[in-house]
């Protein structure tokens, strides 16, 4: 363990990276998600089609691939744009960061796609009516009704998505985020001791994916707290 | 423009049902004055629950006008509104908002569609729960009563919204029969406080005591509207005295 000594910051800011990925990822991957299921639910032909290649894409493709086009054909997107109105430029950097986050939002968003379609065909459409009928309207009825009981039918899904996403963070170490797993190479070319190194990083995920296990259990209790009890 | 108090509150004038091929409504034709009880029966597929939800829009008509209050029905959402807001409704599954309290149920849409203050909208909501006689409830969810108290609640929740009119789309089908009475009861009451209903129902027993005229409806049509001793003593069509057969049989 005394080869950890030294590294502790490292770690730390490195930890720090992987919440903030994860976080800004959640959101991002929620967003996609709702897009896709709302354009695969709705009567517009071509925004079905757009939502079934997004979904038959980015789960069909290994996702260190997804991460390395985007980080690369955005840098190059990016530079072509930018050399027309400079042609001084020689090559636009993409930060790992935006370019990672981004990247494994739109695959974990592909899936979520799938599990928010699925929630949203199960609200009852007896209580969607019931809200017509007493005059709600439907953005009203969306977000009081359709969204709060989509949103329990969801949840043990979104908590494998959220995981999923967690354990991803590690995989944008490849375009040089300095999170923990890359901090771990660092550590181990000084030091030389790559099982402690990594096992630590291992206890690190563990220990998010603990917590988002953890939040998501108190979740299904809190939505549950509706449905049962005795008569 | 509201209609005067001689004008019909609802006018079905003509009016056609189409779910793709299959005619579910032909021609219907149907005047409700104000404080009258209708009943409507008939055979399962007769159009009678699509009749009901063409007058607030839960299905849009194919043809013919349907008139509520002065209001016309037609595509704009604004009259939708504003017929929605007149008209309520109660279903056969209950249809009450799982993830809310009993009191939530009856506060949300008051809120939202009426802009009713959360504390006048829970002295609204705790009145009609006493008038259904489950206050107790109110801070349960739908799932911890039993159907009839639950029906009882979906019927405060569309008379939070003070409507004009009451519409029942068979009501009592899914409860068991210990739990009908409690919730005919309750409508009896509306009834006597000179709520205008139309109520979709087999339970003749209600049609017989408070429907100032019954309807049955038969293949997408009206076959029949009479008074209901008329209706039940001395029926004209042979359609009729089959189904009052097959009903009245058991």
């Amino acid at each position: 363990m005394e080869a950890l000594t030294g590294w502790w910051d490292d770690y730390a800011w490195g930890s720090l990276v992987v919440a903030k990925v994860f976080l800004t990822s959640i959101g991002l991957m929620v967003l996609f998600g709702l897009i896709g299921a709302g354009a695969k639910l709705s009567n517009i032909r071509i925004a079905q089609k757009l939502a079934g290649a997004y979904t038959v894409i980015f789960r069909g493709t290994p996702e260190i691939l997804v991460i390395l086009l985007l980080y690369f054909g955005s840098a190059i997107a990016l530079t072509s744009i930018t050399q027309m109105f400079d042609p001084e430029v020689k090559f636009v950097d993409v930060p790992p960061f935006w370019a990672g986050t981004f990247a494994i939002a739109i695959i974990v968003g592909s899936y979520a796609t799938e599990t928010f379609r699925g929630a949203f065909l199960g609200v009852s459409p007896g209580s969607i009516e019931a809200a017509r009928a007493l005059g709600m309207s439907p953005l009203q009825t969306f977000i009081y009704i359709r969204i709060p009981e989509m949103w329990r039918i969801a949840l043990p899904p979104f908590g494998n998505h959220m995981l999923s996403l967690i354990k991803d963070t590690a995989l944008i170490s490849i375009i040089g985020l300095n999170e923990t797993l890359f901090v771990a190479k660092q550590a181990i070319a000084t030091t030389n001791k790559p099982f402690t190194m990594y096992i630590f990083v291992g206890l690190i995920y563990l220990a998010f994916s603990s917590a988002i296990t953890l939040s998501v259990m108190g979740l299904e209790k809190f939505g549950k707290r509706t449905t049962e009890g005795a008569r | 423009m509201s209609a005067s108090d001689a004008d019909p509150l609802i006018q079905m004038q003509n009016v056609d049902k189409f779910f793709g091929d299959f005619q579910a409504l032909k021609n219907i034709n149907l005047e409700v004055h104000r404080g009258e009880r209708i009943v409507v029966c008939g055979p399962s597929g007769s159009g009678k629950s699509t009749m009901i939800r063409c007058i607030n829009r839960l299905e849009e008509h194919s043809a013919g006008r349907i008139i509520i209050d002065g209001n016309e029905l037609t595509d704009k959402v604004k009259d939708i509104d504003a017929v929605r807001r007149e008209v309520g409704m109660v279903f056969q599954s209950f249809n009450l908002f799982p993830h809310m309290t009993i009191a939530k149920n009856l506060m949300i849409a008051q809120q939202l569609v009426r802009k009713t203050p959360k504390g006048q909208a829970r002295e609204i909501a705790m009145h009609y729960l006493e008038r259904v006689k489950i206050p107790e409830q109110a801070d349960k969810y739908p799932i911890q009563l039993s159907g009839g108290q639950q029906q009882r609640v979906a019927i405060a929740r569309a008379l939070c919204m003070q409507p004009e009119i009451m519409l029942f789309d068979e009501p009592t089908s899914a409860l068991d029969p210990e739990m009908i009475s409690e919730v005919l009861d309750v409508m009896i009451d509306l009834a006597n406080d000179g709520m205008t209903m139309i109520v979709v129902t087999h339970e003749m027993g209600f049609a017989r005591s408070v429907a100032d005229r019954v309807i049955f409806m038969d293949a997408g049509e009206i076959v029949e509207e009479a008074k209901p001793e008329e209706f039940f003593d001395n029926p004209v069509h042979e359609r009729t005295k089959l189904f009052l057969s097959q009903i009245l049989a058991h």
